[in-house]
C-alpha cells in the first residue's frame, strides 16, 4: 500500500472542467485527463490567498498535473501551467461551459478517451478566438457521441447501403439514421441530404448545414441525456429573457 | 416518537451553517452551554435582531437596516458611476483602496452555468433597473477574475451596453510592487495577452 501511494505518475496532460469550494481553503477539482479520463481531485489549500494553484487551476487552460492515491477523490500534488491559450471570454466562454457540462454529464470517471481529449484541446483553442464557434461545437458533439458508442450514420440511408441523396429531404431516426421524408410526414427534425453529407465530413461552410445540424445535435444530445436537462442551455434561455 | 430535546434542536440548528457537520455542531453546542452561557445569550439575541432588521438596500442590494444603506444615501458620492461587485466584502475592499467615489451594486453571487446559477438567482433584473434609472452614466464591472466572474461580467456588459450605458471592466495584471519571479503563470500569461502601450 505504501509503495502504491508513494509512487507518483509522470505529470499528466489535463484540463480543469469545474471546481467546487471544499472546507475553508480547499477545492474539489473535476479534471479531464488525457490518459485517465475524468477524475476527481482534492486540491488542499488551493483557495489560500498565496496559493500558486489559484492562478493555475483555471478551466480551459492546458495543464500538466500529478496526483496520488486512489478512489473517488485523489490528492492533487502539482499542477503546471502549459500556456498557449488565452482565457476564454464572451460567447466562447459560454460555449466552453457547454463543452464542460457535456463531459461532466457523459463521461464516467476513470474512462480514458484520448482522441476526445485531443479534440477538446483543439476546440478550446478555437473557442479562444471567438470565431467559428458553431462549427467547433458541432464537431465536438458528433465526436463525443461516437466516443460514447452512439456513432451516427450520416451518409447512407437507414437500414440500407443507399447513399444519401444531397437533393432529398430527410428526418433522422435515432440509432438508425437518415430516413427520406415522404409527403404528408411532419417530422420534428428535417435535414437536407446535403447537410447530412456535410456533417459526415465535418464540413460546416454552409450556413444551412450549420443551422440544420445544430437542431439535429440538440435532439441527439437531449435524447442521450434523458430527462436531465443541461444547465448551460437553460442558462442561455434565461439570459435571453432579461 | 420522541420530540427532540432543546439540545438536539440546537445541534440541528447549528448544522445549517456552511461547513458545519454533526460533530462540529455538537462541539459548538456543548461549548456554548458548558463554558459560555453569556456568549450563547448574546448570539441568540444578535441573531434574532439581525434576522428581524437586516434587509437589502433598495439601490445597491447590499445588506442594510434602512431602505437605503449608508453609502447609497451619502451626498458625497458620484451618482453617475456604478461599480458592480459579487459580495459585500468586495465593497469593503474597494472602499479601503480609496480609488473610487461612485456607488455600488452588490450581486450577492455570480453566474455559474455549471451549477445552475442563472440570471434570476443573482438579481440581474434589479441591476438592469438600477443602472437604467437615468442617474448612472458608467458601469464599472468588478466581478472576480474566475471563469464564473468573467461570464458574469460578459453578460452584464452585453445587457447594459445594449441599453446605451458605458460599461468598463477593472483591469487585471501583476500586483503592484510585485516581482515577476513570484507571480503565478496564469496571471503572467494573461498580462502579456492584455499588454498595453507604455504612455
Ligand atoms: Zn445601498
Amino acid at each position: 500500500m505504501a509503495a502504491s501511494q508513494r509512487k507518483l505518475q509522470e505529470p499528466q496532460p489535463a484540463f480543469v472542467l469545474h471546481t467546487y469550494p471544499y472546507r475553508e481553503t480547499s477545492l474539489i477539482v473535476e479534471a479531464f485527463t488525457r490518459h485517465h479520463g475524468r477524475i476527481g481531485l482534492l486540491a488542499k489549500g488551493a483557495r489560500r490567498p498565496k496559493s500558486a494553484l489559484r492562478g493555475t487551476l483555471l478551466a480551459f487552460q492546458p495543464l500538466l498535473i500529478q496526483w496520488g492515491g486512489r478512489g473517488e477523490l485523489r490528492g492533487l500534488h502539482s499542477a503546471e501551467w502549459q500556456g498557449g491559450v488565452p482565457q476564454l471570454k464572451g460567447i466562447g466562454l459560454m460555449s466552453g461551459f457547454y463543452l464542460n457540462e457535456l463531459l461532466l454529464r457523459f463521461l464516467h470517471r476513470d474512462d480514458p478517451h484520448e482522441g476526445l481529449f485531443d479534440l477538446y484541446a483543439e476546440a478550446v483553442s478555437a473557442l479562444a478566438t471567438n470565431t467559428r464557434i458553431a462549427a467547433t461545437l458541432r464537431r465536438f458533439e458528433k465526436f463525443l457521441l461516437g466516443e460514447l458508442g452512439y456513432a451516427l450514420t450520416l451518409d447512407t440511408e437507414a437500414g440500407s447501403n443507399n447513399p444519401v441523396d444531397p437533393g432529398a429531404s430527410y428526418t433522422y431516426v435515432i440509432e438508425k439514421g437518415p430516413v427520406q421524408i415522404r409527403s404528408g410526414d411532419n417530422p420534428t427534425i428535417e435535414l437536407s441530404g446535403k447537410t447530412l453529407i456535410d456533417l459526415s465530413s465535418d464540413n460546416y461552410e454552409d450556413p444551412v448545414t450549420l443551422s440544420q445540424s445544430k437542431l439535429l445535435m440538440r435532439h441527439l444530445v437531449g435524447h442521450y441525456l434523458g430527462s436531465r436537462s443541461l444547465h448551460t442551455r437553460q442558462f442561455l434561455v434565461e439570459l435571453q429573457q432579461i | 416518537m420522541k420530540t427532540p430535546s432543546s439540545l438536539e434542536e440546537l445541534v440541528e440548528a447549528l448544522r445549517r451553517l456552511p461547513g458545519v457537520g454533526p460533530k462540529s455542531a455538537q462541539r459548538m453546542a456543548y461549548h456554548l452551554l458548558q463554558h459560555d452561557r453569556e456568549g450563547a445569550q448574546r448570539l441568540a439575541k444578535s441573531l434574532g435582531e439581525a434576522v428581524e432588521r437586516v434587509r437589502h438596500c433598495d439601490k445597491c442590494n447590499n445588506f442594510a437596516e434602512q431602505p437605503l444603506c449608508e453609502l447609497c444615501s451619502s451626498t458625497r458620492r458620484d451618482a453617475s458611476v456604478l461599480c458592480v461587485v459579487e459580495m459585500p466584502g468586495d465593497v469593503a475592499m474597494m472602499e479601503q483602496a480609496q480609488a473610487y467615489r461612485g456607488l455600488y451594486f452588490v450581486l450577492l453571487g455570480r453566474l455559474s452555468p455549471l451549477d445552475g446559477i442563472g440570471p434570476k438567482e443573482i438579481n440581474l433584473d434589479r441591476l438592469v433597473k438600477r443602472a437604467t434609472d437615468g442617474e448612472v452614466k458608467e458601469v464599472i464591472i468588478a466581478t472576480n477574475f474566475t471563469v464564473e466572474g468573467e461570464a458574469t461580467a460578459h453578460y452584464i456588459a452585453e445587457m447594459l451596453t445594449a441599453r446605451g450605458l458605458k460599461v468598463t471592466r477593472i483591469a487585471r495584471g501583476l500586483p503592484v510592487g510585485g516581482e515577476l519571479e513570484h507571480v503565478d503563470s496564469g496571471t503572467l500569461a494573461q498580462s502579456v495577452i492584455e499588454r498595453r502601450p507604455v504612455d
